[in-house]
């Protein structure tokens, strides 16, 4: 059965993108997809050597999809092509250190690349994207209250919701639900109707670069809807897969 | 106690007059005010002068953000290009019309108000943008009002009022992973009811008849009353006119048709 | 066989036209003079049945040449124009008029061979006014025009009883839009032609009005600003490419 391979949150972290990439070949599934949900890039210095082994795959590797990210969009500000010129999200959240090292790590070639990218993919039921279709910001965990996981799925009208933006790996089902809702209007009397929802899901990715040594990913089977999780240990000494 | 809700005056300020005077003969103990006061209609400075004078609380609606921000509201704001045009010359007439002092009460308006178990907001807790319809997905609308903590949310900016209860809800949620938490499926139990009150538009209305409407409410009985109010709508169509503002709104107006029209997609928000 | 068909303003005349030609299983003529440059009528028939002649001018030589060999023929004469037709003086037809019971006024009992019950005209000829423009190479954003329709049939460009047009849109349809006033309801018809997905339509498209105190000016200005700039049909017209060449495959 064939798979996707779902990736997060590299962050700029090339040996981290290479032990996955050695644990993709290694999968005894096939896998047909390879899919990136943002945070590409990130205040690391091997980020411009990053983007390059993405976007040239070798002979028999396949091609990423990415799509932006968090850091994507500080990249887009910091470059004024993005929606917060000052860049005051990024300041506030890393310190000007943070943003002198953003800076340095991501040519304007190569933000300008990003900029081409999509906000987000849709394939068969499944919307997959960085945060949600709020927004790259958007954090879902598996504390996030139910109704605003919900509406996260409802808003983009998609059965299964794969998402980066928290790093964490967590897989969460909605089996079911049910709202009543009366509406009067000036020229109606009012009309009950009772809404249901059933089979929702929502899969937190994990993440490749954020914690150095262990990267995690997920693989998915849209045909049996199977979901699991991989962490690939990997040496920062090229200690290989530990 | 009683509370009057107004909503989306867009510079109608014989709307707002005769709802006022209607207020005024009922029992009603304060007032509170959802946005728009600007845009579209020949009066913005005179309406927010007016609001100002019956300290009507008030919170900040997509238009003042406008005036205030600039029009960088992205396209999808329109539902089609002539609905763009039209709003953009309403858009430069007022930026034109607005004196600094209403620019500056525009600008330090709340997003949101709260009293005890009631909330206020112009289009939804999430964006001055969004429409909260009466057919959009319960779910949605159960989300609008958990998000804000308040039993009873008040909005308008879809121009045509409706009240709404949601209740007997459950969701279950299952977390499959990780496998340390219960993976025992939990059914959130959720409040009992919860309300959407939508004050529709007293200067722009869109239900078909050009009277305005408004909302008043008991906070004693939760009963909401949508009321409709005839008034001298020519005396608006003339000061269109006069003030060289597009003859087409002051027809629409006539017809209860709203200036321009609504957006149809009512989940979507704007990325701003 | 010739057949003339006359009547008031949106009688109905290319309607029943049409029903004729749907039970006509030969070639036939279909004329209609005096509608230059805005034949919605003529581009309306040519689409529902393409091996049908469409001529504009009463005199053409291939015209004649098609009455002289007895192809059936319709003309449709216009409520503005005369219905006394030189070329038809020496040939046997039979006239066709279509009237509501309200408009059979003797004109049309003396004028006409059979008078069909039409859509009821409420038109005062005296003070109507009949405005229109040719469209062509424009492709109008679909919920901009519902928008200026709904508008001008509700009487917000002056007192409206007649509007027909046909209209190219960004999916590369084009659509024929029908409005009488004593019938409810718009009409709106996808006109069988192929869609134009590169470039701008190079084929007719335009609109006809009849009303009293139309503001022309008005309803101008707005049709204009319904249409599709360069950039936004060119890009319109990529997706549309992309998702029919996807169809295709």
């Amino acid at each position: 059965m064939t798979h996707w391979a779902i990736l997060s949150g590299i962050n700029g972290n090339l040996a981290a993108y290479e032990a996955v990439l050695a644990d993709l070949k290694r999968q005894r599934c096939q896998v047909e997809a390879l899919y990136i949900l943002g945070d590409l890039v990130g205040p690391h210095p091997q980020c411009e050597a990053l983007v390059q082994r993405v976007q040239q795959p070798r002979q028999r590797e396949l091609i990423p999809q990415v799509c932006i990210g968090w850091w994507e969009e500080q990249c887009f500000n910091l470059h004024s092509m993005g929606s917060d010129p000052e860049a005051s999200e990024l300041l506030e959240q890393t310190g000007a250190d943070g943003v002198e090292r953003l800076w340095k790590s991501v040519s304007r070639e190569t933000v300008q690349w990003l900029r081409s990218l999509d906000f987000g993919f849709f394939e068969f039921d499944c919307l997959l994207i960085h945060g949600s279709t709020v927004g790259c910001h958007d954090v879902l965990t598996p504390e996030t209250p139910p109704m605003q996981l919900l509406d996260r799925l409802l808003r983009a009208d998609a059965n299964t919701l794969f998402c980066g933006r928290s790093g964490l790996t967590f897989h969460l089902q909605i089996p079911a639900g049910a709202v009543t809702s009366t509406v009067t209007t000036l020229d109606a009397p009012a009309q009950t109707m009772t809404q249901t929802v059933r089979d929702r899901q929502i899969v937190g990715v994990g993440s490749i670069g954020r914690i150095p040594g262990k990267a995690t990913y997920t693989l998915y089977s849209p045909y049996t809807n199977a979901v699991s999780f991989r962490t690939v240990r990997y040496g920062t000494q090229g200690r290989g897969f530990g | 106690m009683n509370i009057a809700v107004l909503s989306c005056i867009h510079g109608n300020l014989a709307a707002l007059e005769a709802v006022l005077q209607e207020i005024d003969q009922q029992s009603v103990d304060k007032i509170y005010c959802l946005g728009d006061l600007v845009g579209y209609g020949p009066y913005p400075n005179e309406v927010v002068a007016r609001i100002r004078e019956r300290d009507i609380p008030t919170c900040q609606g997509c238009w003042d953000e406008d005036i205030v921000d600039g029009l960088n509201a992205c396209d999808c704001s329109y539902p089609s290009l002539l609905a763009e045009t039209r709003g953009r010359l309403a858009h430069e007439w007022t930026n034109q019309e607005v004196t600094p002092e209403t620019r500056a009460y525009l600008a330090n308006l709340p997003l949101t108000l709260q009293q005890d178990s009631l909330c206020f907001v112009h289009g939804s807790p999430h964006s001055q943008h969004e429409y909260l319809l009466p057919e959009t997905s319960a779910f949605i609308a159960m989300e609008r009002v958990l998000a804000t903590g308040a039993d009873t949310l008040f909005c308008g900016h879809t121009h045509v009022p409706y009240l709404r209860h949601l209740e007997d809800s459950h969701l279950t949620l299952k977390v499959v992973s990780p496998s340390t938490q219960s993976p025992i499926p939990s059914t959130t139990p959720l409040p009992t009811l919860k309300r959407i009150i939508n004050a529709g538009s007293v200067g722009e209305p869109r239900h078909g008849r050009p009277n305005a409407t408004y909302i008043i409410y008991s906070t004693d009985t939760q009963q909401a009353e949508l009321r409709e109010v005839e008034y001298d709508y020519a005396q608006t169509c003339a000061a269109i006119l006069e003030k060289g503002l597009p003859a087409i709104f002051a027809w629409r107006l006539s017809k209860g048709l709203e200036y321009a029209e609504k957006a149809d997609d009512p989940t979507h928000v704007c990325e701003r | 066989m010739i057949t003339v068909v006359a009547g008031p303003c949106g009688a109905g005349k290319t309607t029943w036209i049409l029903q004729e030609l749907a039970q006509m299983p030969t070639l036939a003529v279909y004329v209609t003079p005096g509608v230059d440059p805005v034949p919605i009528d003529a581009t309306r028939v040519a689409a529902q049945f393409p091996q049908v002649e469409i001529f504009h001018q009463q005199s053409e030589t291939e015209l004649l040449q098609r009455l002289a060999a007895g192809v059936p023929a319709y003309f449709e004469i216009g409520f503005q124009l005369e219905t006394d037709m030189p070329l038809l003086e020496a040939r046997p037809h039979r006239r066709v008029a279509l009237a509501a019971d309200e408009n059979r006024d003797d004109d049309w009992q003396l004028w006409a061979d059979k008078v069909i019950r039409g859509n009821q005209s409420t038109l005062d000829l005296q003070s109507a006014q009949l405005w229109r423009a040719p469209l062509s190479g424009q492709v109008f954003d679909p919920p901009s025009l519902d928008t200026f329709w709904q508008e001008l049939i509700q009487g917000a460009y002056g007192e409206l009883h007649r509007a027909k047009g046909i209209f190219e849109l960004a999916d590369g349809q084009a659509i024929h839009l029908n409005f009488v006033d004593s019938l409810p309801g718009i009409v709106y018809t996808e006109l069988n032609l192929p869609r134009w997905v590169q470039g701008r339509p190079q084929r007719f498209s335009g609109i006809e009005v009849v009303g009293q105190g139309l503001d022309k000016g008005a309803i101008a200005a707005t049709l204009k600003d319904c249409y599709l700039s360069d950039s936004l049909l060119a890009a319109h017209q990529t997706t549309l490419r992309d998702s029919l060449s996807l169809e295709a495959s």
